[in-house]
């Protein structure tokens, strides 16, 4: 007859060992040792969701007070960062920041290895005045297109080429010059919906695309950032960088 | 605040990772588990920072609520009140051990009951009635501010063992009431 009693003892342990725990009157290591057994201890686990359902009749104690306005603000803020500008360009450039802009090279050229180990090792030395600036704008990963730029000076037309274009088309696709060291960037212009694209540059701007500089395109509604600077995501950005 | 089901329905849209239903849920139950933080932390600002972490929480484990027959508020006051319970034990930890003293007579062992229990919020109000005044409102206090059997003891004015008999006494009073 002592195994009734002694299983009847321990349900009444355990039964005490839940209330105990759903009051909250344990110290932290035993908190944590009852969430261990309610992880693997179905029963246990149905007896402290009993108290819980229970001593909830309690919460009507906790009469509604408003919390601080900033709140719900820092809980997105957590939960959903917005990345600021730079914290995007820096994750749209990947690997092409680095050899992102040739001076003085055609897009035929553009391609082998070769011709950049001789651009680094100065071969070319000066560019003439007016060739072409190109970069190719890299995304990240899922980006939704890379672009190709071509600027040149001469003209001072800049000309883009979507590669695999997948933009939303209710959006529009804003081009930027972002300045070297900070400053805030500039618009360009908007792309065109689909197909190769061309940005004529305004002439007082175009002192400004030389090296250091960063080209970004980014998803703003349909027309236009309607703020004059970035809103949307970066989908994609180089650096234009001299020999 | 909107009725239960209206709650426990924009709980199953946030679990859907649905950002306005996560805000609409804030402005309806952020005062409530505000209100049980601040009774437990006793702080505004640890209440605030509690309630951040509540509605982090909320968010990553909605998919885990099931609404069959439990409570969405008592869910959702559960996770402030071990929350803020578990900020008040890190804060002041006590060295106070619970393995002694767990052999207390069961007044009245019921039944093995399986039944799920339905809550009904009057209940423990009415087995509540059957404890010492004091007994009771030593349950309630320890519940409702997080207070620890040396906190409850100081309060009461009795040793604490004393206090964790108390309360280990009423629970199985209160067991028994409610499965009865």
């Amino acid at each position: 007859m002592s195994k009734p009693e002694q299983s009847e003892g321990d349900r009444s342990r355990d039964q005490l060992l839940a209330g105990e725990y759903v009051l909250g009157v344990l110290p932290e290591a035993d908190r944590r040792k009852v969430e261990a057994r309610i992880g693997k201890d179905r029963a246990f686990a149905a007896m402290v969701a009993n108290w819980q359902e229970n001593l909830a009749g309690f919460d009507t104690d906790y009469e509604e007070q408003a919390p601080p306005s900033r709140t719900y603000s820092r809980i997105e803020a957590r939960l959903f960062p917005a990345r600021t500008f730079q914290q995007q360009l820096l994750s749209a450039g990947g690997w092409w920041n680095s050899l992102a802009l040739w001076r003085g090279l055609a897009i035929a050229s553009f391609a082998t290895l070769a011709t950049y180990a001789s651009f680094q090792s100065g071969w070319i030395g000066e560019a003439p005045p007016s060739q072409a600036l190109v970069a190719e704008l890299s995304g990240d990963n899922n980006a939704a297109l890379g672009l190709m730029a071509r600027y040149d000076t001469g003209s001072g037309r800049l000309q883009l080429m979507p590669v695999a274009a997948k933009a939303d088309d209710a959006r529009s696709l804003q081009l930027w010059l972002v300045p070297d060291g900070g400053a805030a960037p500039v618009s360009l212009g908007i792309l065109p919906q689909t197909g190769e694209g061309a940005v004529d540059i305004p002439a007082d701007l175009r002192p400004r695309l030389r090296d250091g500089v960063t080209f970004a395109v980014s998803l703003e509604p349909f027309g236009g950032s309607p703020t004059g600077q970035p809103t949307g995501p970066v989908i994609a950005s180089g650096k234009a960088q001299g020999i | 605040m909107a009725p239960e089901s209206d709650i426990a329905a924009l709980v199953g849209r946030v679990a859907l990772r649905d950002r306005a239903a996560f805000a609409e849920l804030y402005s309806q139950v952020s005062p409530k588990l505000f209100s049980a933080c601040l009774r437990i932390l006793k702080d505004r600002g640890e209440a605030e920072d509690a309630l951040q972490e509540v509605f982090v929480k909320i968010w990553q484990r909605s998919g885990r609520f099931a609404a069959a027959g439990n409570s969405v508020m008592a869910w959702l006051v559960t996770i402030a009140r071990n929350h803020s319970i578990d900020v008040l034990r890190a804060r002041r930890p006590t060295g106070e051990s619970t393995d002694e003293d767990w052999q207390i007579a069961d007044p009245a062992p019921g039944p093995e009951n399986a039944a799920v229990m339905k809550w009904e919020g009057k209940r423990i109000d009415r087995c509540m009635e059957e404890l010492d005044s004091d007994r009771a409102g030593a349950v309630r206090s320890a519940y409702v501010e997080g207070l620890t059997y040396q906190e409850l003891a100081e309060r009461h004015a009795v040793p604490i063992n004393t206090m964790r008999t108390w309360l280990r006494r009423s629970l199985l009073k209160l067991r028994e009431c409610l499965d009865r």
